[in-house]
């Protein structure tokens, strides 16, 4: 079964309280902007694992998965 | 010694013994993924003309377990005196924050 961006927002935001999400993508090749409070207080590294541990297993039926990851306070500054 | 305590001794070898490593598909010259190319397209960038880049399609010992190594489940992955930085998307971050090359001048002994 192809996975869709819906699929990958659904897994996301099973396991992660988000304020914004957004995953776009073709099937294979996909882009998330995240934007989550569980982000606070955290490197990229360390935010980019969490999302990596809620999506678990599920990553290996995900080709390529691009993130961008911002705190709350981050993406209003942004926007 | 099980396959995979082999494979993560000499991934702990590798990335302790080299000041910049960088895990790929394919090789730099040669990338085999647009996110690995990346990669090295961000080295590039920072002025490192010289790493260690480990083409994990050749190394089936890297391939199968560096996921467990630092706990970070896709490639490329670029690891800096032994420590995992991160992923394509951490790398282009952190070079367009002027970060990356910090780091790089500062394990290879460079003055900016």
């Amino acid at each position: 079964m192809k996975i869709t961006p819906e699929n990958i927002k659904d897994y996301i935001r099973q396991g992660l309280e988000c304020e914004h999400l957004d995953v776009d993508g073709d099937g294979r090749h996909f882009e998330a902007v995240i934007v989550s409070k569980a982000f606070e207080g955290k490197g990229l590294l360390q935010q980019h694992k969490l999302v990596y541990q809620v999506l678990g297993d599920r990553m290996e039926k995900i080709h390529a998965l691009s993130m961008k990851t911002f705190t709350p306070e981050q993406w209003a500054k942004r926007a | 010694m099980d396959d995979k305590q082999i494979a993560l001794e000499k991934i702990k070898k590798t990335v302790t013994d080299n000041p910049v490593v960088l895990y790929m598909k394919g090789t730099p010259q040669f990338p085999q993924c647009g996110f690995s190319g990346r990669a090295a397209q961000v080295l590039k960038l920072c002025g490192l003309t010289s790493y260690v880049a480990v083409n994990v399609l050749e190394d089936a010992g890297a391939y199968e377990y560096l996921k467990y190594y630092a706990d970070f489940p896709t490639f490329p992955q670029l690891y800096i005196k032994g420590e995992l930085i991160g992923g394509s998307d951490i790398m282009l971050n952190m070079y367009e924050q002027g970060e990356l090359q910090k780091l790089i001048a500062g394990a290879i002994g460079r003055q900016e």
